[in-house]
């Protein structure tokens, strides 16, 4: 049974209503494709995790696709505040979605615990703070404190995390779902192992000997993945190291239109409902910004020196 | 001794001051803008084994454009080593390896708390900010915060109306109470009037120097709590001329730092 599918299948087939996902890449390899086509088929009461959450979180919720968030952090960065999430927790627009906080090493620590089967995970960060005040969905689950059985010492103890689907976007990854990826992390490797199953988006397949030639890119190994896409530029405007750049006149775009609501729906109604898939999504970003634009975006080459593994 | 420069903005100070916090060997987690400047400006002139990091996974960046997001593909050609959060959050910041780290808020009062949650009531916002982020562990966890404010009575507080960063938290003793490791801890909150430092022994922000074109007496007024003066408070050391040439002719040589000016850095 081949992995390999589109991106509706993918999503079709492994994420329902009421799911929880872990969504990767800041930045780094967001894997937009997939966010869009979760818009596209109106998936509803979602619980949607990562670090430093950014734009897509930001459609996620404004769409109304999302029920609760487990969160660090969800900004437009240079852009300014996310708008819909500010929209969401200060209006109710398109409602109000539920946040359970924690920062940036708590987290990935939680995913890290899921991913190593382990049941909870003691941290250092969030002492002291009103972010031990706060508890939503979670409720006493969000942490515990216990005075350490070996020294009793006072430790903080995160959950661990098994998200239902975990969605990459890599450089490449084989037919089987070997995922390689290289450059700025995130939680991606913690996220998609913590993940039940993965969803791995790519920039090329290639076939399992070029896998082989550098084993210790793989990030997730091919018994996780459930389906495997092809998709070029999947993770644009977000960026994929050695493919293309980050675009900051998307970014921008963005940021004015989610300033409202109307302007908001109009964004969805170009970028993602008004195409079908990535590849219409490619062509119109050529046709309303250029050739010259599009290849603007991809980067340059350099060769690192060949590893060799023979012995 | 050093010569300095007169004619410089407000931004380019800020950076230095900031730079001037970071010792040799120093190994500091940035995020973009000031952060990076000053550390840059610190490597460059007295602190050339200063080490830098960005939270997302890169250690020791050799970016060839300034990087606009802590993910920025710049940091990823020629760094010395790339992981992920887990790495620099983890193995990095929660083992105690790093020295310096800088944080900037919405909110920061005198215990050099900082709020990036929201304003208002947390169930009923008036303003939802974006979160933590890396900014908790990293006041958590180094052990010298640099701090970046806007100066005025809205930026800072008596009492920020959510602690979402721990400076002090209410005092002398309250970090130790809670377990945050030793010898970690604000040192300085670097505004656009003035530095301030925090007193041993209350564990408050007090003046340590004022701007040009500032004065005690403005600096306390633009203050919202008590705010004590150090005995040898004296006029902020301006830009040093290696400083600016380092600014100006090296890192940023688009003075792509006057963007501060526009967001209230004056």
């Amino acid at each position: 049974m081949s992995k390999v599918m589109s991106m509706k299948e993918a999503i079709d087939k492994n994420v329902s209503d009421g799911s929880f996902l872990f969504i990767g890449g800041y930045i780094a390899r967001p894997p937009f494709s997939a966010i869009h086509e979760i818009i596209r088929q109106k998936k509803r009461d979602l619980t949607v995790t990562r670090s430093n959450a950014a734009d897509g979180f930001d459609m996620l919720i404004g769409a109304g696709c999302v029920k609760r968030f487990i969160a660090t952090f969800l900004s437009l960065g240079l852009y300014g505040l996310a708008r819909c999430y500010r929209r969401s927790i200060e209006k109710g627009i398109p409602h109000k979605i539920e946040v359970e906080e924690y920062s940036n090493l708590s987290l990935p620590m939680m995913l890290m615990a899921g991913a190593l089967g382990m049941p909870f995970v003691p941290v250092k960060d969030m002492l002291g703070t009103d972010l031990l005040n706060v508890k939503s969905f979670m409720g006493d689950g969000k942490y515990k404190m216990i005075d350490s059985p070996f020294d009793g010492s006072p430790i903080l103890l995160v959950p661990a995390l098994r998200p239902d689907v975990g969605i990459i976007h890599v450089q490449q990854a084989d037919e089987n779902g070997n995922a390689q990826m290289w450059g700025i992390g995130g939680d991606c490797r913690w996220g998609a192992n913590a993940s039940e199953k993965v969803i791995v988006s790519c920039e090329r397949i290639v076939t399992r000997d070029v896998i082989g030639l550098d084993p210790s890119r793989t990030i997730v190994p091919d018994f996780k993945v459930a389906a495997v896409v092809e998709e070029p530029f999947g993770a644009h405007p977000g960026y994929a190291a050695g493919f293309y750049d980050v675009d900051f006149v998307f970014g921008s775009l963005y940021q004015q239109a989610s300033n409202t609501v109307e302007g908001f729906k109009e964004f969805l109604d170009e970028w993602v409902f008004g195409v079908a898939d990535r590849t219409e999504y490619t062509q119109h970003y050529i046709e309303k910004f250029g050739y010259r634009q599009f290849e603007s975006l991809k980067a340059g080459f350099s060769f690192s020196p060949p590893v060799s593994y023979e012995y | 001794m050093s010569e300095h420069l007169n004619d410089y903005i407000k931004p380019e100070l800020m950076a230095c001051c900031g730079a001037r916090e970071i010792k040799d060997g120093d190994r500091v987690i940035v995020g973009t803008g000031f952060p990076t400047m000053a550390a840059n400006i610190a490597k460059h002139t007295h602190a050339p084994n200063a080490m830098m990091m960005q939270e997302a996974g890169s250690y020791d960046a050799v970016p060839r454009r300034p990087a606009l997001s802590v993910g920025d593909p710049c940091l990823n050609p020629g760094a010395a080593m790339i992981g992920g959060l887990v790495e620099i959050m983890g193995m990095f910041l929660q083992r105690g390896w790093v020295d310096v780290g800088f944080l900037s808020g919405s909110q920061v009062d005198k215990f050099g708390n900082i709020n990036t949650t929201v304003i208002g009531d947390y169930n009923n916002p008036k303003s939802r900010l974006p979160g933590s982020g890396g900014a908790n562990p990293i006041g958590s966890l180094v052990k010298r915060v640099l701090i970046i404010a806007l100066h005025d009575t809205r930026r800072l507080a008596e009492k920020v109306d959510f602690i979402t960063t721990p400076g002090y938290i209410d005092g002398p003793g309250a970090r130790e109470k809670w377990g945050l490791p030793e010898g970690t801890g604000p040192w300085a909150l670097i505004t656009n009037k003035a530095v301030l430092k925090f007193d041993d022994k209350t564990k408050e922000a007090y003046l340590a120097s004022y701007h040009h074109d500032s004065s005690v007496d403005e600096v306390v007024k633009n203050t919202p709590w008590d705010l004590k003066v150090a005995d040898d408070v004296h006029e902020t050391e301006p830009p040093r001329l290696e400083e600016i040439r380092v600014l100006r002719e090296v890192l940023d040589p688009n003075r792509m730092i006057k963007i501060y000016e526009g967001r209230g850095y004056v």
